[in-house]
């Protein structure tokens, strides 16, 4: 039997859209909250007010303290603002998140030598944001701790026990397995990966480039609203005019390159696997040592190691030369401005294909040889070519099961950092702009904020950068068979 | 059961944000951050400093730094940086203006620094404080400026004097004459700097002006002439090395070295700290030091000038410059006086000296030459050592320390692409300014007074001009 | 390329041929291609036992020589007992710190990842998909332009930017790399799917709960998901040389990765170029240990995953 891979339906429930949805969930919320508090016991209307009250009264000591505790910490953490580097977090991040009180600093008192620091705006906008998510934890925490006090009212109608620590941890491993397991998770991504985030993209409505911070003899920055977003269409201000002539440049060899990198390596690494996992051929693990040692030697190495061979004075020019093929050095990557921009693109595309193809390789290598054998011994049956079988059974398969590692890839060329700043530094530099030939978008933006200190710039070219990326992965990855059919295969 | 995961994240959070109490290690020690080359040096004077000063109560530890990127990081967050940083001189301004800095008030340190260094020096190391008091920040303990590196065996030592004798020697070896080691406003300096060079062979007349009275309270930016017609003259010279085969070159994107090594150039601008590169691209015995060479004017350089005559003689020139000490603002207030006493000892002349015969930092102070040259016959030091250190003192006389004492000025200078305008017009390439300005050619004479213009008007006011005005050249 | 010269072989003999052909052509095109792989490692191993002098000083710049002119051990013997940034021995410390980093974020992040991959795959529960999204979403976000941000978080909790105990730096830096790995489940997530729910079914009617199922049940058979995902993480602090440098701090060498020691010798602002063949010799050593293991771990890697009672 040959089980076709498009044959499984898709059944599609009419969800409401989610503004309904989120609409109808804050009523339900509402309502629930007054319902709580007009029939629950003491223990729940206490915890309206003290976290866990409610768990002390039905006798879990434990949840309550751990509640307890957690309030008892955040609500000191808001009032008395602990800080870093002179500025403080708790209540007075929130005030500061205005940026309106703010002072230059520097006066210094030689007899003491007490030197008096300015107001440091980024943090003061870094420690507003981490205070504001505390809050909200605050909330989180408060609400649940009514729920929890409010379940155990709850069992006692009904008859049954409140339910004990230790109950409660089993829970934790069973039907909330994923609360346990996802936790540790959610906590990093917050920390490391959503605050910086939206720390980032507020900088894109700020004045925060420190080269015009510079200019003006200044250490503070202010908020200034959309200006930096008109600015990209106007040319105004310090990095305007390379952000109105090389974005749009820039972003579509970013997109080509994307494409590119992630095509031929994708198929070149299908090949390659085909090719190694040949029946009959010997030394399939000499082959597949030699070309891990690219995913194995680190970038920085290989790359730099390409990038010296194919120099003014590298190997391969040598070469050409005592061959009487060219007179003088061959700008292969574009590291000087005369180079060719087109010979630096291509060859970043085929040197990628030398760091990338492996991972396809390793990836595919499994995948191929764990494809049921029943598919084929079906279609052999049916007397299909060993290239329909290909196209019709294995390269289906193939991408059905990497389809995340495509979309993933797809993105990781998008910010491939690494390949471009090594090989070429984004050359060719065009004369006068910070964008070169090979910029990616990624590595410009290092340039205008590494480089320039332009953050508010940068935070509008990454916010632009982000709304195209994400559009075109969603929407590839909601076309995908892998997202919309997860269960055909299993 | 509710979901645990609340806890953990708030648990998390709280130590997240909780983690405020920092244990204080630092109050008794005195961090000093030197280049990452003379640590060694700087571990063992500090040693014999604690044992002269038995009184003295702090500890001392002394780290290695990439100098060039210190001011980078030190601004970022001066709290994790070392109460003594080393910068170079023309990082002061910003780091003044960054509230990064102390002011140098110790009577003994200021005198000591007045007394030992040359005026271009002391007028570079000040700036204003918040109270606009006009004070000491810095104390300078290495000299540094461009110099000639050369092939001995291609060039001779007569030939290195000048740019047409390294060409007639690089058209014999069938290479070109000379090389730079980057593209930037600090290397292009030995073209844009350039001096007449008199009948005696000292300077005559002066050279461009670049923030010259420049004031450190930001409210002038002094004045710049880059559009002088021994300015074009110069550049004009440039263009037609760069144009002949036995010219000048750009660096190699493989590096200098690369090009110095292979014979692809035969001589280097460059400075001291590129000794040790330049040493092993050529050999120890071949490498020769000295002046940046001189250049005689063509009737074609001169033509349609009126302040150049042909057979006028220039110097390539050079900012010459100092690395400093500094003291940290972020510093305990109570470490003050022991961080002073300590910088007072570290920018001595005995300590520059001393550091001069071991890691080869040239001397900072006035008359610095002289006491090389004791060094040299008391055999303390190599003979490519002396010729290192007389090639760069020498050629300090002929350069100026980069005016840049606020911010403003370095970021102006750097950072908005004059030296990339001026790249262009060496290679006669056009350059892009704004959308409705561009330089479409930078040969002709108008060409090179416009492009002329937009660099110094860049220099003032941070950005490149609109327009131009009508009668080049105009002051900015 | 690969099947089209064994197109419907008519009888068994040419059919063999072909087959012999095909091989054959396999052959070549694998040789040249490792070939093509080899030359850059070659040329860096060459370049790190390169020995050259030139009138007594030694060569330690890049040479347009493929083959070096004299070989010696010199360049490693220097790479470990010499000082840089007044760190004595310091190529020997930034190999052991960064050895450290590597193994604890292998090990956080693999099993992050494991845990993460597995709720999206076989437990179904509120917010999935959109948890899926989100994540999505949030990796499209160039993670360098937060780098300031985790630097001043890290600083908040003492692991970043702190002079008085840079160690505690490394822990930050560690933090900073393996947090955010659960964020990258979709490959092991894509392993779980081909598990088939039948086996997770038939455990739960017996009785398992969740975590049981996991430990039991998934874990074994992920055995090839897993040497991936610690190879990955265990890699990358080999080859990071930007984040690491913000987070430990210029100021504290004797606390730097690898990556960043050897990146700073060869790029610092004023790179000692003499250097290279040092730097080269520093390349071999770093590439040692993480090619054995990818050798060591690629029959687990690949054959791992048939090995598997994954088959359906």
């Amino acid at each position: 039997m040959a089980p076709s891979i498009k044959s499984a339906p898709i059944n599609k429930v009419k969800k409401d859209n989610f503004f309904v949805r989120f609409g109808r969930g804050i009523g339900e919320w509402f309502t629930n909250f007054g319902k709580r508090f007009a029939d629950g016991s003491i223990g729940t209307k206490l915890s309206h007010f003290i976290f866990g009250a409610g768990n002390f009264y039905h006798k879990q000591y434990i949840k309550g303290t751990m509640f307890l505790v957690l309030q008892i910490l955040i609500i000191l953490f808001l009032v008395l603002c602990p800080s870093v580097n002179g500025t403080p977090y708790g209540y007075k991040a929130l005030a500061n998140l205005s940026l309106s009180n703010v002072t230059e600093g520097g006066d210094f008192d030689p007899n003491t030598g007490a030197f008096t620091q300015g107001s440091n705006c980024m943090l003061m906008v870094l420690f507003g944001f981490v205070t504001i998510a505390v809050i909200i934890i605050y909330i989180i925490l408060w609400f649940k701790s009514i729920q929890s006090s409010y379940k155990a009212d709850m069992d006692i109608k009904v008859g049954k026990k409140p339910t004990t620590f230790i109950e409660d941890l089993k829970e934790l491993l069973d039907s909330k397995f994923h609360v346990l397991m996802l936790t540790p998770t959610c906590i990093a991504a917050l920390v490391f990966t959503v605050l910086p985030t939206i720390f980032m993209i507020s900088l894109a409505f700020s004045t925060y480039n420190q080269q015009d911070m510079d200019a003006q003899m200044t250490t503070l920055f202010h908020w200034n609203g959309f200006h930096n977003f008109v600015a990209v269409f106007t040319g105004d201000g310090t990095l305007g005019m390379e952000i109105k002539n090389r974005f749009f440049p820039v972003l579509g060899w970013t997109l080509v390159w994307a494409i590119l990198a992630t095509v031929t390596c994708y198929f070149g690494g299908i090949i390659l696997a085909l090719l190694i996992n040949k029946k009959g051929l010997k030394g399939k693990k000499i082959f597949r040592t030699i070309f891990i040692l690219t995913i194995a030697v680190p970038q920085f190495i290989s790359l730099l190691a390409v990038r010296n061979i194919l120099g003014e004075y590298g190997p391969v020019n040598s070469l050409l030369q005592n061959l009487g093929w060219t007179t003088g050095p061959i700008g292969f990557l574009g590291l000087n401005a005369a180079d060719n921009e087109y010979l630096a693109k291509v060859m970043v595309v085929i040197i990628n294909l030398w760091v990338g193809i492996p991972y396809t390789m390793l990836m595919t290598s499994g995948i191929l040889m764990n494809i049921p054998s029943d598919l084929y011994e079906a279609a052999t049956v049916d007397g299909a070519s060993k290239t329909k079988m290909f196209f019709k059974i294995t390269l289906p398969y193939v991408i059905f099961v990497t389809t995340p590692y495509l979309i993933s890839s797809f993105v990781g060329n998008i910010n491939s950092f690494n390949t471009i700043f090594l090989l070429t530094g984004g050359g060719p530099t065009y004369v006068g702009y910070q964008a070169g030939g090979t910029d990616l978008l990624v590595t410009w933006l290092y340039k205008v904020t590494i480089d320039q200190g332009s953050y508010n710039t940068g935070a509008v070219i990454g916010i632009f950068t982000f709304m195209i990326t994400a559009t075109i992965t969603l929407v590839t990855y909601r076309r995908s068979k892998a997202y919309n059919e997860e269960d055909t295969f299993q | 059961m509710k979901k645990r995961n609340l806890f953990l994240a708030a648990a998390a959070s709280i130590a997240t944000l909780g983690g405020l109490v920092s244990c204080d290690d630092s109050a008794n020690k005195i961090r000093v951050w030197v280049g990452e080359e003379s640590v060694d040096f700087y571990r063992t004077k500090v040693e014999e400093f604690k044992k002269a000063n038995a009184d003295f109560t702090y500890e001392i530890e002394v780290k290695g730094m990439d100098t060039g990127a210190a001011a980078g990081t030190i601004t970022q967050d001066p709290s994790a940086a070392a109460d003594i940083y080393t910068v170079a001189h023309d990082n002061i301004g910003k780091l003044v203006a960054a509230n990064c800095a102390k002011p140098l008030m110790d009577t003994e340190l200021v005198e000591q620094i007045n007394k030992d260094n040359p005026d271009s020096f002391k007028s570079v190391i000040k700036s204003l404080d918040a109270s606009g008091t006009e004070r000491v920040y810095a104390a300078p303990y290495i000299s540094q400026a461009l110099f000639l590196y050369y092939n001995k065996t291609a060039v001779t030592a007569e030939q290195a004097q000048t740019f047409e004798g390294l060409k007639e020697a690089a058209a014999a070896a069938g290479t070109k004459a000379w090389t730079v080691t980057g593209d930037d406003g600090f290397n292009n300096s030995f073209t844009v700097l350039a001096r007449k060079v008199g009948a005696d062979g000292k300077q005559a007349g002066t050279s461009v002006k670049i923030y010259e009275g420049a004031t450190s309270d930001g409210k002038s930016k002094g004045t710049s002439n880059f559009q002088g017609d021994d300015t074009i003259a110069s550049l004009r010279f440039m263009q037609r090395s760069i144009k002949d085969n036995n010219g000048f070159k750009w660096a190699s994107s493989d590096g200098w070295e690369k090009d110095f090594k292979n014979n692809g150039v035969l001589a280097v601008i460059g400075g001291a700290w590129h000794f040790n590169s330049a040493k092993a691209a050529v050999g120890e015995a071949n490498l020769g030091m000295t002046l940046i060479p001189t250049y005689t004017l063509t009737a074609a350089d001169v033509a349609g000038l009126t302040d150049v005559a042909e057979g006028d003689v220039y110097r390539g020139g050079t900012f010459a410059d100092c690395k400093v000490f500094m003291i940290n603002a972020s510093s305990k207030a109570d470490k003050y006086v022991s961080e002073q006493k300590l910088v007072k000892f570290l920018s001595s002349k005995e300590v520059q000296d001393a550091s001069f015969a071991d890691v080869s930092n040239v001397p900072a102070y006035e008359g610095a030459s002289t006491k090389i040259k004791e060094l040299f016959d008391a055999k303390k030091i190599t003979e490519s050592q002396y010729q290192l250190a007389a090639a760069q003192t020498d050629m300090a006389a002929w350069g100026i320390p980069q005016p840049f004492i606020t911010g403003t000025l370095n970021t102006y200078y750097y950072s908005k692409n004059a030296s990339q305008i001026y790249k262009a017009m060496i290679d006669g390439s056009k350059y892009p300014t704004t959308g409705d300005t561009i330089l479409d050619e930078t040969t002709s004479l108008a060409g090179i007074r416009k492009g002329l213009y937009t660099m110094e008007y860049t220099w003032m006011h941070g950005k490149v001009p609109t327009s131009f005005p009508e009668n080049l050249p105009t002051k900015a | 390329m690969m099947n089209s010269n064994v197109s419907k072989p008519k009888h068994y003999r040419s059919q063999k041929k072909a087959n012999a052909v095909s091989l054959a052509v396999t052959y070549l095109i694998l040789i040249v291609m490792s070939i093509i792989w080899l030359i850059p490692f070659v040329w860096v191993v060459l370049s790190s036992f390169r020995c050259e002098y030139v009138d007594g000083t030694f060569v330690g710049t890049v040479t347009s020589n493929f083959f070096p002119k004299a070989l010696g051990f010199t360049n490693y013997k220097n790479l470990f007992t010499a000082t840089y940034y007044g760190v004595s021995h310091a190529f020997p410390r930034w190999l052991l710190n960064t050895l450290i980093v590597a193994i604890v974020d292998c090990i956080i992040s693999t099993f992050l990842v494991l845990s993460v991959a597995y709720c999206m795959s076989k437990l179904k529960f509120k917010l999935r998909k959109a948890f899926m999204n989100i994540t999505m979403i949030i990796g499209l976000f160039p993670g360098f332009l937060s780098m300031i941000a985790i630097y001043f978080l890290l600083k908040s909790m003492g692991l970043s930017g702190n002079s008085d105990n840079p160690t505690l730096n490394i822990v930050g830096l560690v933090l900073a790399y393996s947090a955010g790995a659960g964020l990258g489940f979709q490959i092991a997530k894509g392993f779980f799917d081909i598990i088939p729910n039948s086996l997770v079914e038939s455990a739960k009617l017996d009785g398992c709960s969740n975590f049981k199922i996991f430990i039991k049940i998934i874990i074994p058979l992920a055995k090839p998901i897993i040497i991936y995902q610690a190879l990955m993480s265990f890699t990358g602090p080999w080859m990071d040389f930007i984040f690491a440098k913000v987070i430990i701090g210029s100021g504290n060498p004797e606390c730097w990765t690898v990556a960043v020691g050897l990146y700073s010798l060869l790029f610092g602002t004023h790179p000692d170029t003499n250097l290279f063949t040092q730097f080269a010799a520093g390349c071999v050593i770093v590439s040692l240990p993480i090619t054995t293991l990818f050798m060591f771990l690629q029959k687990y890697y690949v054959e791992g995953v048939t090995a598997g009672a994954v088959k359906g």
